[in-house]
């Protein structure tokens, strides 16, 4: 899996983090302060990045966390299979795929952006 | 350890925080001991409730701990919101133990609740208090920024100003004297959060507390709503207890927040 590793305390809104094995794009970010005892906390709350499904987690700031690794790429719709089903071809390595359209209203030759990590890709 | 919250967190239907924020109190200070100060007065209560035959213990509490309070009010409104929410996300109900009555704001926003019954001596309508938006005199109108409406029972005191807003739609006072007569009309998409300022009951009843209000509710009458309330609520809080007595304040607290759970669960495992 693409990844790399950070501390709690480097996230922030609209940033992505991994919770629960899955990646999630941060939506709400809060931290505890430390009086004399313990360290100061992070609480946050992320949205799954193909899935939607809302997760969280609270560590002290300077937990290491993964990060994956999410990219923002071109495409061009070949055809349109269903509602929801479209082919793509990557503008970058003209690999072509399946894609969920969900609510794009697509056509042939449409050019499109999507997030893709590992074999996960998403309309944007 | 809230006595018998045993579960663990993954199993909750219940979830406990407490919440010592003790910045605001205009009078008696002490606020930031009453979570702990509920806890140990809990201790002599029987596991077994006769009137709904349940067993605290079996009812899935989970004492989450202390979220202890930091500087700055509207950072530790949102952690504790978020931590509140997190719970409510889980299918649990959020229980918070205060701390003054600032931190139910947090408890509503985690709910977002359509009305919010409280009992209170206070109306807390106040813009500010002192210069300080976010007082405890300021919780009520805090609420209504997501709440759709306020049921404020056994109001006593209040500004000119306080008692003016309260004439608006969204505020419905019941004085300390028809809070007997009052019952619950809420349909079963109503969403409520009930929030219990220990300030409501008489100071005779309960004086641990930071602003002693006198004419005030007796137990049963508290008892009384909160076994009403509890069967339509998502949230619940006690708050405004403080050490400055023998333990009345706490220990009459700490029963009504095991009566809301038992008449909660009571009317969820009956479902």
């Amino acid at each position: 899996m693409a990844r790399e590793q950070t501390q709690v305390r480097d996230l922030g809104e609209g940033s992505y983090v991994m919770i629960d094995d899955a990646p999630c794009r941060i939506t709400a970010y809060s931290t505890a302060k430390p009086g004399k005892h313990g360290s100061a906390k992070a609480r946050v709350e992320g949205k799954g990045v193909f899935d939607e499904n809302k997760r969280n987690f609270t560590q002290p700031v300077d937990a290491k966390v993964w990060v994956p690794i999410i990219q923002r790429k071109q495409g061009q719709v070949v055809s349109v299979e269903s509602d929801d089903v479209a082919q793509v071809m990557a503008l970058d390595t003209y690999e072509t795929f399946t894609i969920t359209s969900g609510d794009s209203d697509l056509a042939p030759d449409d050019e499109i952006e999507y997030l893709e990590m590992d074999e996960q890709r998403k309309i944007v | 350890m809230f006595p018998d919250a045993s579960a663990e967190r993954d199993d909750a239907d219940y979830v406990l925080c407490g919440a010592p924020l003790d910045r605001s109190t205009t009078f008696q200070p002490g606020a930031r001991f009453g979570p702990r100060r509920v806890r140990q007065f809990a201790e002599t209560f029987d596991d077994y409730d006769r009137r709904t035959g349940r067993r605290f213990s079996e009812l899935g509490v989970h004492d989450a701990g202390d979220l202890d309070a930091f500087e700055d009010v509207t950072e530790y409104l949102d952690f504790l919101a978020g931590t509140l929410s997190d719970a409510d996300d889980d299918g649990a109900v959020p229980i918070l133990v205060g701390g003054e009555h600032t931190v139910s704001a947090a408890g509503v926003r985690a709910t977002e609740p359509d009305v919010f019954v409280c009992l209170d001596a206070h109306l807390d309508l106040r813009e500010s208090y002192a210069g300080d938006e976010y007082s405890h005199a300021t919780v009520t109108r805090h609420v209504l920024d997501v709440a759709d409406r306020a049921v404020v029972l056994g109001a006593r005191a209040g500004s000119e100003a306080e008692w003016e807003r309260a004439d608006a739609d969204d505020v419905t006072v019941v004085p300390p004297e028809d809070v007997a007569g009052w019952s619950p009309d809420f349909d079963d998409a109503t969403e409520v959060y009930c929030s219990l300022d220990i300030d409501a009951a008489d100071p005779g009843f309960a004086p641990g507390t930071g602003t002693m209000e006198p004419f005030g509710l007796a137990p049963r009458e508290l008892q009384s709503v909160v076994r009403s309330v509890a069967p339509h609520a998502s949230g619940f809080d006690l708050v405004e207890v403080n050490d400055r007595d023998d333990g009345q304040a706490a220990a009459l607290g700490a029963k009504l927040l095991r009566e809301f759970v038992y008449s909660h669960a009571d009317a969820r495992l009956a479902d």
